[in-house]
């Protein structure tokens, strides 16, 4: 940094590169010129105390958004990824729920086998539990549909929409069961790469977390477009060169199951 | 502003507690971040809890004292929060959160010069102007001093009032922290202040490390602290009074207790009280503000 550090605009700006980037020990010791000593500390000691606080906070935090994650990559490493990734991507939002956000993108974007031709899969893997981690802690804050009616069985095919609160993701592992029981304090496996396709739905402020198979993740992608319930069927017998009349009938089990868990609203009930 | 009692800050632990068993409490004050960007529990619950109780919007990015311009997003936000619940006063802290950009979610202490001065004046003023309300400012915990700085702190905080009619909130945990390590008198410091602009009063606990004291709010008040209150409670003639607890956070009535402690330190003479007092060893925790809301495990899991 420039001597010249006597604005307050100069001031913040060396502070802030001083906290995010302790390494730089010419930042530390503008220190000694720009801080007092206390009477049992140096200015770089009372600027450490800053320095510290910083990583040690943000680090604790992205341990609380990403805790499989961490549990999995074990304590020790995460925090090295997380310190690199606030390093990179200091936080830009006033709240900490956005800490997380990049954090998935960082870890592809920087994979220790990025420059080699085959992939590791363990990395792919660790990537794919990011997005779903961050993706479930999503759904905990997004707009939703409680304090309104849900759709029963009842309703016509024709008036049924998906809830706002409904987040359909497709992963590279089957990332679910794995985070489900490690967050319930069990052993798992890591386990094989498989296509995974994932439901996520609040109802009640509770998320349900739903496995999908490939052409229920197709339909229900079609509905959350604003389609019809027939128009999704169709699109959805047509890609997948499914029997229409057993599709049909399969939808009739979806919708049972779909409702109970409030995936559906009632569109005609919101125009009346 | 009226004075609400003794409160407590509202916290995600104790939620299903709060809104099961409807505990006798003055008020709450809630971390406005943990609320105001929440479209899911979190902004219901406090929905909930303004229905029953006063509440307050005590928030930690404003950051006032910041070069960057203000985020007027931010503001709107408040402000939406701020009309669904009815604050009895929005707070914030004599602070800055980051610049070029970034937030570094720590409440950074401000070089307390004219231009800083003028520079804080006048963003006051644009809040104020925006929320539509008087600015509640609370003096923060810092771990350093300015070589720059020309004037003291309690001086500071008394311009501001005079300039812009905001008012302050007084945490004397604090005033203890910053005066021990910046070595001031906080007696000196408490006296100083407009004592007619303090509105609220801060308490909570903090970590001694001998050299220096983290402000940590994840252990009981000390003694040292609670003369400190019950100095601004004579000098304050009697304002609302919130325990805050953000780390380690016990269960919700032993909060409640601790609170409680402040009611002898309100008597003409308070030394007795210091019998209730004693310090605890626990582990150490971060410095503040740490409060965050993680989804809590709420599910269910099902495969097709």
């Amino acid at each position: 940094m420039e001597e010249k550090n006597d604005s307050l605009a100069d001031l913040q700006a060396w502070m802030q590169h001083a906290l995010v980037h302790p390494e730089d020990l010419s930042a530390a010791g503008d220190a000694d010129r720009l801080v007092l000593p206390s009477g049992a500390l140096s200015p770089r000691q009372r600027l450490a105390i800053y320095q510290r606080g910083y990583y040690a906070r943000l680090v604790q935090c992205l341990e609380g958004q990403f805790k499989v994650l961490c549990s999995t990559l074990g304590p020790p490493l995460f925090q090295d990824f997380a310190g690199a990734y606030l390093r990179e991507c200091p936080s830009v939002s006033p709240t900490l729920s956005d800490l997380g956000e990049r954090f998935a993108d960082y870890l592809q974007q920087t994979r220790p086998d990025r420059d080699a031709g085959e992939k590791e899969p363990w990395v792919d893997f660790m990537v794919d539990l990011a997005r779903f981690e961050w993706d479930l802690y999503r759904v905990f804050d997004a707009r939703g549909h409680e304090g309104k009616p849900y759709a029963a069985f009842s309703v016509p095919d024709a008036r049924i929409g998906l809830q706002p609160c409904i987040f359909l993701r497709e992963y590279r592992f089957p990332v679910s069961g794995y985070y489900t029981a490690v967050a319930q304090g069990k052993e798992a496996d890591v386990p094989d790469p498989d296509r995974h396709f994932v439901a996520f739905c609040r109802k009640d402020y509770r998320i349900g977390i739903f496995t999908l198979l490939a052409p229920q993740f197709y339909f229900l992608s079609v509905l959350q477009q604003g389609a019809e319930v027939s128009v999704a069927l169709g699109l959805t017998v047509e890609k997948f060169g499914a029997n229409p009349e057993k599709a049909r009938s399969a939808w009739h089990e979806w919708k049972n199951k779909w409702t109970e868990a409030g995936f559906f609203i009632d569109r005609g009930a919101l125009s009346d | 502003m009226p004075n609400l009692g003794l409160g407590l800050g509202l916290r995600s632990v104790h939620f299903d507690h709060i809104l099961e068993n409807r505990p006798e409490i003055a008020w709450f004050e809630a971390i406005s971040e943990n609320f105001m960007y929440s479209q899911g529990r979190p902004r219901y619950v406090l929905r909930r809890v303004a229905e029953r109780y006063p509440v307050v919007l005590h928030g930690v990015s404003l950051s006032i004292g910041s070069t960057e311009a203000l985020n007027l997003e931010y503001l709107r936000k408040l402000k939406t929060l701020a009309g669904e619940v009815g604050p009895q006063w929005i707070s914030d802290h004599l602070c800055w959160t980051g610049v070029l950009g970034a937030n570094t979610h720590d409440l950074l202490p401000l070089p307390l010069t004219e231009e800083a001065l003028r520079h804080i004046t006048g963003r006051i003023k644009q809040v104020q102007d925006f929320l539509e309300r008087p600015l509640i400012l609370e003096n923060p915990s810092t771990y350093v001093s300015f070589a720059g700085s020309t004037i003291p702190e309690p001086e500071f905080l008394y311009l501001l009032t005079r300039e812009t009619g905001c008012g302050l909130l007084l945490d004397v945990n604090n005033c203890y922290v910053t005066c021990f390590n910046s070595g001031y008198d906080p007696v000196a410091y408490i006296e100083s202040l407009p004592h007619d602009r303090i509105v609220q009063i801060h308490l909570a606990g903090h970590q001694h490390c001998g050299t220096h004291i983290i402000d940590t709010h994840d252990r009981p008040v000390v003694a040292e602290v609670w003369k400190l209150f019950s100095l601004a409670w004579q000098r304050t003639g009697g304002v609302s009074t919130l325990l805050e607890w953000d780390s380690n956070i016990p269960p919700f009535e032993d909060c409640l207790d601790e609170l409680h402690k402040a009611k002898a330190f309100m008597t003409a003479h308070p030394d007795l009280a210091f019998d209730d007092v004693r310090p605890e060893e626990r582990e150490p925790a971060l410095s503040t503000p740490i409060d965050f809301l993680v989804p809590e495990v709420l599910l269910s899991h099902r495969d097709e």
